[in-house]
């Protein structure tokens, strides 16, 4: 993969000081538009879908038909237990949303601290560090997250214990993705350390004393922070995949369903064999839209944060 | 292309090997429950006594480093996998080997249709940039590559196969059919293919067309692209002589990084249809908790990618004289 390289006049503090501006850039271009009115609608589904489709239902506080087609009282259809669909896809709405978000920040922090440690200190550490990540770019990462998560599982056992409102179980797929996909970012942000390492400010601090800590985290994560933004976005987008895959493959968790989850059972009870379209279309079309969303928020900063390639569209 | 370049490149996919082996070695500790119970099972009766022999039987009373890793090294390299926890006694070597035509047949396919499409795609729209076809085009790619490949396959299979009842719902072939003839089998396969491949088809068209379409973007405003117009050359020689050849340079390596990628899509397409390949056979070994048919998943898939690699960094040293080291 090639990093998204801002080139080195790009990542300066001046650029680093406009910050407040970014939003608003974003919003000015059509892409980023689209992208972020996309995500404000599933961040409130995701927010209220209690007010929204009242409490997640379940096998006992289901009430409609089993596998029904959708009708005025169950717009979106039921599932074989009964349940409404609108009910359940609102809330997978909630966890996918969540579990992105807690993986995107988990991986972004490994990479974020890997590429600006290992960019400033070099050496054998930015080697070996490097050599993992390219160890990680290159492996089916899924099937090891699969066989990670697994693992995991069956040594924490899975209980009813909660971290951030997420069952223990999905807080696994959390970390797993973590574990699987710092590399790129890590990578990214390491090149854009190794040319701020080399400009005056750095060594200007150096030369007044500053320690490394210091001047990581001081001089070099502000001048990345945009660079770290940028490739959120699209992890964020990766994680809400993989996500969604790893719970199609059975590893979700049926009490806290998540898009994917709702998948895999409709793939279970045989949906599309069924002709039940309405019990996977919804969560299908919400996963396009955020992961198309992101691509498009991602695109957008690409071509704010990388004026070579403004300037030629 | 020097033989320093070559011998860079082999080392570091050996030493990827290596890494990947270990890994699947320290998973192997990681998991639940001690080997010597796994291997007695739920036998009643068991002495410490029997515990103390199988432990010894298998090796596993000597130090986990170097004699145990040193046994998993030596058995994995002759094939070794261990046995399979669900398919009772049979090695892994053998279940995979078993899984393996089908998914090569489904994914070597698909992947081809996928990069001659999503390549005559992407270079179609870039050249046209702001055409009709690259507008339509790099929307549809944007959408299908935001789709994960099996509700792609889930659509697919509504619409062709439950609704138009054009082709079967799942399997390889039709379960018990007698066949008049080579013809008929051959009917009867191509149209279980169809979906599948289908799928995995148009899974992957979005990126390689994104991507072959970026590259021929920045490789028309290159200086010698520039230079052959001002000589006077037609649209189409230019295109074709100069900026397509350069532009497929990019394309070489990311096709192969994307197969670690692609592997996950190849996952779950199979589970949709019913596969019988290598992805249904992890899914079904994650639900059972065949843990030595997962490490054989994963060992095999890794190695092939890293082989993928290597195979593409070569080509590129061969196609890109300027790649040194």
């Amino acid at each position: 993969m090639t990093a998204p390289a801002v080139p080195a006049g790009a990542g300066g503090v001046v650029v680093a000081r406009r910050q407040p501006g970014l939003l608003r850039q974003i919003l000015r271009r059509p892409d980023g538009l689209a992208g972020a009115a996309i995500l404000l609608v599933f961040t409130v589904l995701a927010v209220i879908p209690d007010i929204l489709t009242g409490p997640l239902q379940t096998a006992i506080t289901a009430t409609g038909p089993r596998l029904a087609p959708p009708s005025v009282e169950f717009p979106l259809g039921t599932d074989e237990l009964g349940r409404s669909m609108l009910n359940l896809t609102v809330h997978a709405t909630r966890i996918s949303m969540v579990i992105g978000l807690l993986a995107t920040l988990v991986t972004v922090l490994i990479g974020a601290v890997l590429g600006i440690v290992s960019g400033y200190v070099g050496g054998r550490f930015d080697a070996l560090v490097m050599r993992i990540a390219d160890f990680f770019l290159v492996i089916p990462t899924f099937v090891l997250a699969i066989i990670l998560t697994a693992i995991i599982r069956d040594v924490l056992g899975t209980g009813s214990r909660e971290i951030f409102g997420i069952r223990l179980s999905l807080i696994t797929i959390v970390v797993v993705i973590g574990i699987t996909s710092w590399s790129s970012t890590a990578r990214i942000i390491r090149s854009q350390t190794l040319s701020l390492k080399e400009r005056a400010f750095v060594d200007r601090a150096r030369v007044v004393g500053a320690g490394a800590g210091h001047i990581m985290r001081r001089h070099i994560l502000p001048n990345v922070t945009n660079l770290i933004v940028a490739n959120a976005v699209l992890t964020f987008a990766g994680a809400i995949l993989t996500e969604t895959t790893l719970s199609f493959v059975g590893l979700g968790d049926p009490f806290q369903p998540s898009w994917g989850q709702l998948l895999d059972a409709a793939r279970t009870v045989g949906a599309p064999g069924l002709g039940a379209w309405w019990y996977f279309m919804p969560a299908g079309v919400g996963i396009v839209l955020v992961v198309f969303a992101f691509t498009l928020l991602g695109s957008a900063l690409d071509a704010i944060l990388n004026p070579k390639l403004q300037s030629r569209r | 292309m020097g033989l320093q370049y070559v011998l860079r490149r082999v080392a570091t996919a050996i030493f990827t090997i290596v890494l990947i082996v270990l890994l699947n070695f320290l998973l192997f500790r990681a998991m639940p429950g001690s080997p010597e119970r796994i291997l007695l099972g739920r036998m009643p009766g068991v002495t410490p006594q029997i515990l103390q022999e199988t432990r010894e039987r298998w090796g596993l009373d000597k130090p986990l480093v170097p004699d145990q890793l040193v046994r998993y090294v030596a058995s994995t390299l002759q094939g070794d996998l261990g046995f399979s926890y669900s398919a009772r006694g049979r090695p892994v070597t053998d279940v995979l080997a078993q899984r393996l035509g089908p998914t090569l047949l489904l994914f070597g396919l698909g992947e081809a249709f996928a990069i001659v499409m999503g390549l005559v795609l992407g270079a179609y729209s870039g050249w046209k940039r702001g055409g009709v076809v690259d507008y339509v085009g790099n929307g549809v790619s944007l959408i299908l590559y935001s789709t994960p490949y099996f509700l792609l396959g889930m659509g697919l299979l509504l619409v062709f196969a439950t609704g138009l009842g054009w082709f079967p719902t799942f399997g390889m072939s039709t379960a018990g059919a007698t066949y008049a003839g080579p013809v008929d089998r051959l009917v009867d396969y191509g149209s279980h293919l169809v979906l599948p491949l289908a799928t995995v088809a148009l899974g992957l068209i979005g990126q390689y067309a994104i991507l072959m379409r970026s590259s021929v973007i920045e490789t028309l405003g290159e200086d010698y692209v520039t230079t052959a117009r001002a000589m006077g050359f037609r649209d189409t020689r230019v295109l074709r002589h100069h900026a397509l050849p350069n532009a497929m340079l990019p394309t070489v390596t990311l096709v192969a990084i994307n197969l670690g990628y692609v592997v996950a899509g190849a996952i779950t397409v199979e589970v949709v249809f019913n596969w019988p390949g290598l992805g249904t056979l992890t899914v079904d070994a994650l639900s059972s908790r065949d843990y030595p048919v997962l490490q054989g998943v994963f060992l095999l898939l890794s190695v092939a990618v890293v082989f993928a690699n290597l195979a593409a960094d070569l080509i590129y040293g061969v196609l890109d004289p300027r790649v040194r080291t």
